[in-house]
Order: C-alpha cells, then structure tokens, then sequence
C-alpha cells in the first residue's frame, strides 16, 4: 500500500508527469549537460587516450557540485508546498479523513515531489560515465557522488515536508526549510568535497547515510504524529493568530513591532484610518499581511540565519580577514534564497486567496499595486538581509586590517543592498508572469540563479578549456554579486596578499563596451544594477498591467 | 444603464456566452438567472472590467467597459462570487482599505465606514478579523465593501449562495433596500425563487445564451408557448377524449386520472381554444377546460430544458 497502489503518489505523478512540459525540462538539462562535456571534451584523435586526470577530474566536480546546487533549491520548492498545498486548496482535511494511512500520505507526497529531481540526476549519469572514460576518477568516485546526491534529494525532501506540514503557508515552509537545509549543505559540500580522499570517501559510506536514515525516522515519526493528529483543522476562526498571545509562548527571540529594530520590519498596527494620500496596498501589505500568519516563520529565520553566522564570522572575518568577501557571499546566499520568497508570491497570492478580483476593481492604477508589492517585499527581504550584516559591523570596528580598509565595509553594505533590490525585483516580475506562486518562486530560483551563480561556474568551467585572458572570462561575471564581492580586495594579515578565490582568476574585467579597459568586477556591477533593477521593473509594470490590469488572464 | 450588446466569449473552441444583448434601465433590480455554468459568471465579470470580451461591447452608464475601465469602476460596486478577503486586517481596516483604493477622503471615511457597518448589521463585528468572519458575515462584509464609494450600480455574482435561510432573508430584505436608494442593481443567482419576488426584470440565460428577458410576467407569457391543460370529463367520454388527444400532433405527456386528463399542449390561447372546439364538436362531455398555472420554478426548468435537450 505504502509503495504500490499509492492514490497520493499515483494522482501527484499524473498530474506532474503528464504534461510535455516536464519531459521538455528534462531534454533541456540533458542537452546542457551535453554541451557542458562537449566543449569540455579533448580535440583530436587522442580523445581515447587518458588525458590525464585534471579535465575529467574537473567536469566531475563541476557536475557534482551542479547537481548538488540543484538538489538543494529544488527538492524544497517541490517538497514544502506538498502538504500545505492541500491546506490552501482546503483538500487537507478531506485527504487526512480518508482511510488513507499518515505514512501512505507522507511517502506518497514525498516520492511524487523527488520523483522528478531523482530522474533528472539519473539521467545525467551517462554523461558522467563518459567522463570516467577520459580517466582521472574511480568507479566508485561516481558512484559516491550519486549517493550522496540521492541521500541529500531524501533529507532535504523530507526536511521541506516536514515544514510543510507544520505551516500553513507554502512560502514559510519554503524559507525555513531552505534555512535548516542550508547548513546542512554547506557541511555537506565541504567533507565530500575535501582533497582528503579517506576522509572523503569515509564520510560519504560510512558517517553520511546512517546519520540520514536517523534523520529521516526521526522526521518521518514526526510528520506521520502531527498527520494522524493534526492540530491545524478546525474551524474557521482559528486562522487568525494572535501576536500578544503568540508572544507569550514564543522560545528565544521576541518580535515587539513597537520596539527598534523590529519596527523595521513593519510598523505597527493602525488604530486609527489612514491618512489621505496613503498608498493602500503598502499599508496592508506591512502592517497586515506580513504578520498575519504570526511571527514564528520570521522568528525562525532570524534565530537560523544568526546561529549560522557566528562560526562563520569567527572564521572568516576573525581568523581570517581576508575571506571577509565569503563571509559576505553568506549574506547574499541567505538573502538569494529568503528575498524572492516576499515578491514572488505577491501578486499570484492575490489570485490564488481570491483577493485580486476585489483589488482590480477599484480605482488603484497599476503603478501603485506594483510599487506598493515592490517596497513592500524589498523592506522584509532588506532588513531580514541587514540583521546579518551586524556581525561585519563588528568585525570592521575590532580588526586592524578591515579597519584600515573602512570604505570597503560600503561597497559591501551596497553591493548587499542592491541584491536585496535584485531578487526581489526578479521575484514581483516572475509573480506577474505566473499564475501560481510555485512556479513563480521556481521560476524567480532559476532566473537568480543563472544571474548570481551560473557566471561563477561558467568562468570555473573555461578556465580549463579556453585561452582567453582572465579578465576576458571575468566580464561574464558582471551580473554576479558573488564575484563583486570576492573582488573586493581585503589583504592578508600573513602576507599583506589580498585572497583571490581559485574560481574567479582576476578581480579586474574587461569593460564589455570598450576593450582594453579594465574595472575591479564590484564597480562594473554597482553599475549595471540599477539599470537592470529598473528593467526588471519596468517588466514587472508592463507584465500586470497587460495580463492582469487590463484583464489579458482569466482570474 | 447597463447595456451588453453581442457579448461573446471563446475559450479555444468552446464558446462560454454566444452573442448576448440586454439593457437594464436605471433604478431596475436585474436577476440574471441560470444553471450552473451558463455564463452568468462571465457575463458578470465582463462587465465589472476583469474578462476581455472575443467580441461585442458592454456599457455602464454609457462608459465602455473595454475601453474605459476607469470610469466603469467608479460607477460600479463589484461583489464576486468566490472571494476571499486579506489575512490579518479587522473588519474596520478592511474597509478602509477599499475607500481608500476609491480614493475617498479621510474626513468623510470615518462616516461612510459608520454607515455601511450599521446598513449591513456588522458594527458589533467592527474590531474582529476579516479571516475569523463566518461565511454569512463576509458574504456581508463583502456587500459592506461594494458601498463604500456609493457607485450607482450594483454588480453582485451570487450574494445568497452559501448561506442559511434566515441569513438569504436577510440578504434580500438588503438588496429591496438597496433598490430605494434608488441603486440599479445586477443580481445573479441560480435559483429563481430567489430572486423572484423582488427583482423588476429577469434574464435567463443558459449554455452562454440569452432565452429570455424581460419583466417577470412578460417573460411568463411570453415563455409560455405551451400550457399545461386539466380537462375533466364525464365518464362513458374518458376513452374517446383520450384517443383525440392523443392523435393531435400538438398535444403530448397525456396522463389520465379519475375522469380528468392532463395534457402539455404546444401553442397559445388559439390552440387551446381549437381543442377545446374540437372536443366539443366530437361530441364528448366536457365538464371542465382549465390551464394549470405554472410556477416560476417551473417556467424556469421548462425553459431551460428545452436547450439541454
């Protein structure tokens, strides 16, 4: 019952499976994989022979490291929206009523959403064994990097069920479960990725897959507790949550909307009518919205996102100064990850709550919606980023070498500020071109993603294969806040160096409009970041107003 | 006041309103009635700006829907069917929320948000949460929200459904006071009672086509285009009777009971008149002629039957 004759894995897999789209997907990630190991692939008729095992060591880790990436950000957006799903739809109490067993229910939604990342990840295996032909690494190199991959697709799915069950909204449990898996994948990466090979190769048999099946017992006794007797059905007045008496039994942090700086987030409740001239969708996205669901999701996010960067602190901007660019690279994951989760679903919500018929039928123009869901998202997303940015505060007022180097401390607060203004921007254009908020945050991870961190690994990937100078590869970068960061020179307090990450080859780019001239890749970025905020804004405007204002789409 | 001419609507192929006009005059109650899934929906949300017609116009007031949406949603107050409301806003915030969206000043906001709350029986709901609201409370803060900009046209998809007996009491007792401010209203439901004893012209409306408009009782007649017959007979006459009729072409579903038959017949008074004519003539003892009087419920699922069929 619980693997065969499954109804919930049965009915998600048709409905998922069913249409061209997926299997489009899937020829799309293929056919890039293969254009990956085409141009990686050694010239001449020496292909056979062993080419030693830098390329093919390469390509390997490339494509570890890929999918890996790709695991982590998808298996949540599939999974965390699988049981508070049927919450929204209103199914959830239908399907708990049914004779259905809570585990039938768990393993159905939890196999129906890894269902598709495990047969992308498989199908990229013969791509992999053609890298095992040019030599360099082992059978069971591959085959350790397909368990893990598997391992991390189980763990992390059933992370993001887990919060899936226990909120009622998709976005919360997509940002908290981001949130615990992140460290999670950091750990990760760092043990089966070490040039340690025993370490390597031990962590991955032997420490990795009995500490998951621990996890994912532990976690599924949870799920299946809390599905058999589910505190969250009921009746309709217990949607409202309460702030006071939230507070009262909150552990740890305690949002006070009256007090600094959590007044940052949202300003308080209004007693009294707005005043006139008061843009009423800002209003009640910040003082309504945002808190309507309470305050454990935000609560959660602060208390994870703080815990994780105390050792990182420590280490990257303590010990050594000159890694401060990662310490920064950790604000902005955190904020890739947490930013597009505000916008994204801002305007498809309103469709999917019922709102959006209400809203268009008044006299409000397009610019103000749009603007209104645009700061409103960029406020949450910006603060929630800038609480992280204390510890750099710090660390710039204690330590001598970042001391004496304060201006850099601004162009890190602005680089951080303009991605902030970045993804959120990107996630309101993905919502106006969406009609449901899971594939708006899909599509917002895919576009960010292609912008901030496919530069990266592109530059990493033709450095191998290419004669063109560094500076030539770097302007590829110039739309990732991730390099702009690694290229802020900080020196070493050992050699007085400044550290410049192995991937990244220069610092310096050159300028795509006039050759020969050479910028540091921060500035070329802060200056083609409001242009391309503004672009993405001015899509955003162009997009609603076509397909929602002016009734282009059905609601 | 409100005039939809040759609306229609396609969805690939399938056509969701074929080609349908009507004029609603000022200060009229409209039921706009229907099965499920006739296209009241559509037409409704047309004409509250949100669906882009295939082809035909619609006017509020004599504003385009289409091409002025602006002056079309300043006039109309727009309930939907289904909707939702925003989490984590009271019931006073709400609607200040919307007159605010209908850019009315602070200074009168205070008093029209008084009002409405007292016209729809929600003060005492004032400072509770929009989302804690049972369904015949929003149903109501919903109407509530339609008010505050005072528009002269009412646009309301379905207010009653979903709600108990005494709260579609309610609803109507609303609606009828409503109508005395002199508001003209477009109410659609899918259940003619209803509507029937308060609304001032009806449209009846199925698989995307207009059947009928008009008046409550101009449309009666005028749908009448077969009556239901009570004939009573004397007794040596029952067979003969029955035989007559059932070999008129124009009469058919004859049923017999205790000397009477009861019979549908296709046509209007002459007819009626030719076969009572022709009974006589055939010498058979009639000791009553009598038309069954139809209820509304009953014109209406005649009516729409016809179509399905």
């Amino acid at each position: 019952m619980i693997f065969r004759d499954n109804p919930v894995l049965t009915r998600e897999l048709l409905v998922n499976l069913r249409s061209s789209r997926s299997f489009l997907l899937q020829l799309i990630y293929v056919a890039f994989l293969g254009v990956v190991v085409y141009f990686a692939w050694p010239a001449g008729s020496e292909a056979t022979n062993q080419v030693g095992p830098g390329v093919s060591q390469r390509l390997f880790n490339l494509f570890f490291l890929g999918q890996f990436f790709l695991v982590a950000l998808v298996a949540p957006t599939f999974a965390s929206g699988s049981i508070t799903g049927e919450k929204e739809r209103k199914t959830y109490e239908m399907l708990l009523a049914s004779p259905l067993e809570p585990s039938t229910i768990l393993i159905g939604k939890l196999l129906s959403s890894l269902t598709y990342l495990v047969l992308l990840i498989i199908s990229s295996l013969p791509l992999m064994i053609l890298c095992f032909l040019l030599g360099g690494i082992l059978l069971s190199e591959i085959t350790r990097a397909y368990l893990v991959l598997i391992l991390a697709a189980g763990t992390f799915g059933l992370i993001s069920v887990a919060c899936s069950s226990f909120f009622g909204r998709t976005s919360s449990a997509l940002v908290v479960s981001y949130l615990v898996i992140l460290p999670l994948a950091l750990v990760t990466v760092t043990v089966t990725q070490t040039d340690d090979v025993i370490l390597r190769d031990f962590v991955s048999i032997a420490v990795l897959p009995p500490w998951c099946i621990a996890i994912w017992v532990i976690v599924g006794l949870m799920i299946n507790r809390r599905l058999l007797f589910p505190p969250d059905v009921g009746s309709e007045g217990k949607e409202v949550v309460d702030e006071e008496e939230e507070m009262k039994y909150a552990v740890g942090v305690v949002i006070d909307r009256e007090l600094f700086p959590d007044m940052l987030f949202a300003p308080a409740k209004r007693t009294d009518l707005m005043p006139d001239g008061t843009n009423p969708v800002l209003d009640k996205e910040l003082r309504s919205e945002i808190f309507s669901q309470g305050t454990l999701m935000l609560r959660l996010v602060i208390q994870v996102s703080m815990f994780l960067s105390i050792p990182l602190m420590a280490y990257l901007l303590f010990l050594r100064p000159e890694l401060t660019g990662y310490y920064v690279g950790y604000v902005l994951m955190f904020n890739l990850l947490v930013g597009p989760v505000f916008s994204s679903g801002s305007i498809t919500q309103e469709r999917e709550r019922k709102t959006l018929g209400l809203l268009l039928t008044t006299l409000l123009r397009p610019g103000t919606i749009v603007f209104a869901k645009l700061l409103a998202s960029a406020r949450v997303s910006t603060v929630l980023t800038f609480l992280l940015t204390e510890q750099l505060l710090l660390a710039y007022v204690l330590i001598p070498e970042l001391r004496d180097r304060w201006w850099t401390l601004f162009i890190f607060l602005t680089l951080i500020g303009a991605t902030c203004l970045t993804t959120t921007s990107v996630g309101l254009l993905c919502s106006s071109l969406s009609r449901r908020t899971p594939v708006a945050m899909v599509m917002t991870y895919l576009v960010l993603l292609v912008l901030f961190i496919g530069p990266v690994g592109l530059v990493w990937y033709l450095q191998g294969y290419t004669n063109l100078p560094e500076e030539r590869l770097a302007s590829l970068t110039i739309t990732s806040p991730f390099a702009a960061a690694f290229s802020i020179p900080i020196p070493s307090s050992d050699d007085g160096k400044p550290y410049v990450p192995s991937f990244l080859g220069s610092t310096a780019l050159d300028l795509p409009a006039s050759p020969g001239v050479q910028a540091p890749i921060w500035v070329a970025f802060l200056a083609i970041t409001p242009g391309l905020i503004l672009v993405l804004n001015v899509l955003t405007y162009v997009a609603f107003r076509l397909r929602w204002w002016k009734a282009g789409m059905t609601i | 006041m409100i005039e939809v001419r040759n609306f229609t609507k396609r969805y690939g192929d399938f056509v969701a309103v074929d080609d349908l006009s009507f004029t609603i005059g000022e200060g009229e109650i409209f039921g706009f009635i229907g099965p499920n899934g006739a296209g009241k929906s559509t037409t409704i949300r047309f004409l509250a700006t949100l669906l882009r017609p295939s082809s035909g116009e619609g006017y509020i007031a004599g504003h385009s829907v289409v091409d002025d949406p602006m002056a079309v949603r300043k006039l109309i107050g727009f309930m939907p069917d289904d909707f939702g409301v925003y989490d984590g806003m009271k019931v006073w915030e709400f609607l200040d929320f919307f007159a605010v969206a209908y850019k009315i000043p602070r200074g009168s906001r205070k008093k029209i948000i008084a009002e409405v709350l007292e016209l729809l029986d929600l003060t005492h709901k004032r400072d509770d949460y929009v989302n804690g609201l049972s369904k015949g409370m929003k149903q109501r803060l919903c109407l509530a929200k339609t008010l505050v900009h005072d528009p002269p046209v009412l646009i309301l998809d379905e207010p009653a459904s979903g709600l108990d007996p005494r709260a579609r009491a309610e609803m109507k007792a609303l609606l009828t006071e409503l109508r005395s401010m002199g508001k003209t209203i477009l109410v659609s439901s899918h259940i003619l009672p209803e509507l029937a004893d308060f609304v001032t012209s009806i449209g009846i409306i199925e698989r995307g086509r207009l059947l009928a408009a008009g008046s409550v009782q101009e449309i009666q007649r005028t749908l009448r285009s077969h009556r239901r017959l009570q004939i009573r007979v004397t007794d040596p006459d029952l067979a003969q009777a029955e035989a007559i009729l059932r070999a008129d072409s124009k009469v058919r579903d004859i049923t017999s009971y205790d000397h009477t038959l009861t019979a549908e017949v296709d046509g209007g008074d002459t007819e009626m008149a030719r076969l009572l004519q022709h009974l006589v003539g055939s010498g058979v003892g009639v000791q009553s002629f009598s038309e069954v009087e139809m209820t509304l419920d009953e014109v209406f699922m005649t009516v729409t039957k016809g179509i399905v069929n």
